[in-house]
């Protein structure tokens, strides 16, 4: 009996990363269409492509300057939280890891607290620059008190509780002593795409583009991080490099994502863990599908965000976490009476 | 053929291994044995270039530390069992190497096939890596260092975990593989089946090499009981097979 070819089912498969795909594309198009102004679909399709359509010029600036940026900055920061939580759970074999888990969040909130406080302004332009050193300086500080790199990832993970909490403590000492600021850094805490402008969604793409783009290429030797250090330096691997270049291209994605956009919090383990669900497959092996449905999951939300209470709106953290938690529990109550 | 000379491995300050020196030679079945704590598994981890040591490893001629070319297959004695994993694709891991990671080629699948048939796993590909039992697994792990198509194989403590049955037909397995040229180094607590498998026997206590010969005069030897603080016994049966047992009342003997 020869080997036939869906018993060794390449890791990628088009169809499922095309459906994933055209799901993220009807979920932007209902994202611009839909909102306290209604635009038609037809027209915003024809907009989007470029043909002449009957939208006015008012429609045609809410389309094309507030509403597409927003939508494709919700696209960006969905996939790389979707994707960097999948990266983590491989790379410390803990379904539970997420993005945030190296104390990026809590350093990107004490960078983002020292911001809004440092210019006494409810927001300044610093503030994602500050976010993003926050991220990246809490995790480098993570991996120098852990010592010796991935010897041990439990290890790395308590360094990153430690370094995260001695963030949140400043950042806690801070916004007493300057009480003023405690509403604007909340807002930004539960996440917000509110600020997006062509300007930010630039910045973004570049860093999340490079890191998902490192994150994909590598992702079949992310299979080698699922074996023993021992059978992956075997099998022709060096698994502390991998990890080093997986951890680093996450850590780029999920501080960029932050400094964007706040904490949003659930889809870094949410998303993996749908997709695993639905192509049955292990994280490595669906990673765009995951990128893809993570932006579409946060393009979904952000639209709930927008129009659940119009005019007024949520913050997009409690929509993800409105949907993420419930969903989470009944997952693990699936899986519970799954494995009785 | 590996070329061990004055071998040295430490963990901080505590010296795991000290001036070994060994020779084994290719397409031969060698077994570490020794007490629990004698450095059998550190050995063979260092055989495979994964711990920094003093003195030298040679793989065919060339120091392993860090050569990432040779082809040395290495199958634990506790995998890890990678979630949403099916058999087949974790047996073609096996050859990342050879053809490159998630790319299996014509020749790759063939093998897979073969060894599929051979290590009697026909039918169980499609299933998670994650629900076979031990014996299973075993035959995985095997499988997917044959599909390595390796020039060295370590095993560690390759039968621990297996009923009667399943120790035989897993020894049996890596002897067709020597019987085809590769060079087998395994560590077992079982020194009857050392014996029964392995041309040669490597006695281990607190990180040096007690004695390294052929099995039959190793298992004789007044070295081997001493490793084991004289606790066991040696038997040759009627047809001639040696049988090599712990004895209970070693305390007493004392």
């Amino acid at each position: 009996m020869p080997t036939n070819k869906s018993e060794l089912a390449p890791i990628w498969r088009w169809q499922i990363t095309a459906t994933f795909a055209l799901v993220l594309l009807i979920s932007c198009v209902l994202a611009v269409s839909i909102g306290p102004v209604h635009l038609d679909f037809a027209n915003v399709v024809k907009t989007l492509l470029g043909r002449s359509s009957n939208l006015s010029d008012q429609d045609r600036t809410l389309l094309l300057q507030i509403r597409l940026p927003r939508v494709a900055l919700a696209a960006l920061v969905g996939a790389a939280l979707a994707t960097s939580g999948a990266v983590y759970q491989t790379v410390f074999r803990n379904p539970l890891a997420d993005p945030y888990l190296l104390g990026a969040a809590a350093g990107a909130g004490l960078g983002a607290t020292l911001a809004i406080t440092g210019t006494g302004r409810t927001f300044t332009a610093a503030l994602p620059i500050f976010a993003f050193m926050g991220g990246v300086l809490a995790v480098l500080a993570t991996f120098l008190v852990a010592g010796r790199f991935f010897s041990d990832p439990s290890s790395l993970l308590l360094s990153g509780i430690a370094v995260g909490s001695f963030a949140t403590a400043i950042q806690t000492f801070l916004q007493q002593r300057n009480s003023q600021v405690l509403r604007p850094v909340y807002s930004w805490i539960l996440g917000e795409l509110t600020v997006a402008d062509w300007q930010s969604v630039k910045w973004a793409a570049i860093y999340i583009f490079i890191a998902l783009a490192i994150l994909i290429r590598i992702s079949k030797l992310l299979d080698g991080l699922m074996l023993s250090d021992e059978e992956a330096f075997s099998l022709g691997i060096s698994p502390n490099k991998i990890r080093m270049i997986a951890v680093g291209a996450a850590t780029l994605a999920t501080a960029t994502a932050v400094s964007v956009s706040g904490l949003i919090g659930f889809v870094g383990i949410v998303v993996p863990h749908i997709i695993r669900g639905i192509t049955k497959k292990a994280t490595n092996r669906a990673l765009l599908a995951i990128s893809l449905s993570g932006a579409a999951f946060l393009v979904l939300a952000d639209l709930g965000a927008r129009t659940l209470i119009s005019p007024a709106e949520l913050p997009i953290g409690v929509i993800t976490a409105f949907i993420g938690a419930p969903f989470f529990l009944f997952v693990l109550r699936a899986k519970r009476g799954g494995i009785q | 053929m590996i070329n061990v000379e004055n071998l040295s491995v430490n963990y901080g300050e505590k010296s795991v291994l000290s001036a070994i020196s060994l020779e084994i030679p290719a397409g031969s079945w060698t077994c570490i044995v020794g007490p629990n704590g004698a450095g059998k598994t550190t050995l063979l981890k260092t055989l495979l270039g994964m711990h920094p040591y003093s003195g030298s490893i040679k793989v065919s001629g060339v120091e392993v530390f860090k050569d990432m070319s040779r082809n040395v297959a290495f199958v634990p004695q506790r995998p890890e069992i990678p979630m949403g994993m099916t058999v087949i694709e974790y047996i073609a891991l096996g050859r990342a190497k050879l053809d490159g990671w998630g790319r299996e080629k014509r020749s790759g699948r063939l093998l897979i096939q073969k060894t599929l048939d051979e290590t009697q796993l026909v039918g169980l590909q499609r299933q998670l890596v994650t629900q076979l039992s031990g014996g299973e697994l075993q035959r995985v792990l095997i499988a997917r260092a044959i599909v390595q198509e390796p020039e060295v194989m370590l095993l560690d403590e390759p039968t621990s975990a297996l009923d009667l049955h399943h120790q035989i037909t897993t020894l049996n397995q890596v002897e067709s593989l020597k019987n085809r040229g590769v060079t087998i180094v395994s560590t077992m607590h079982d020194i009857t089946l050392s014996a029964m498998y392995a041309e040669r026997i490597i006695v281990m206590r607190e990180g040096k090499v007690l004695l390294d010969g052929p099995a039959s005069k190793v298992i004789h030897s007044n070295e081997l009981k001493m490793a084991f603080d004289h606790g066991i016994s040696v038997h040759t049966l009627d047809d001639g097979h040696t049988v090599i047992v712990a004895n209970k009342t070693r305390n007493e003997l004392i």
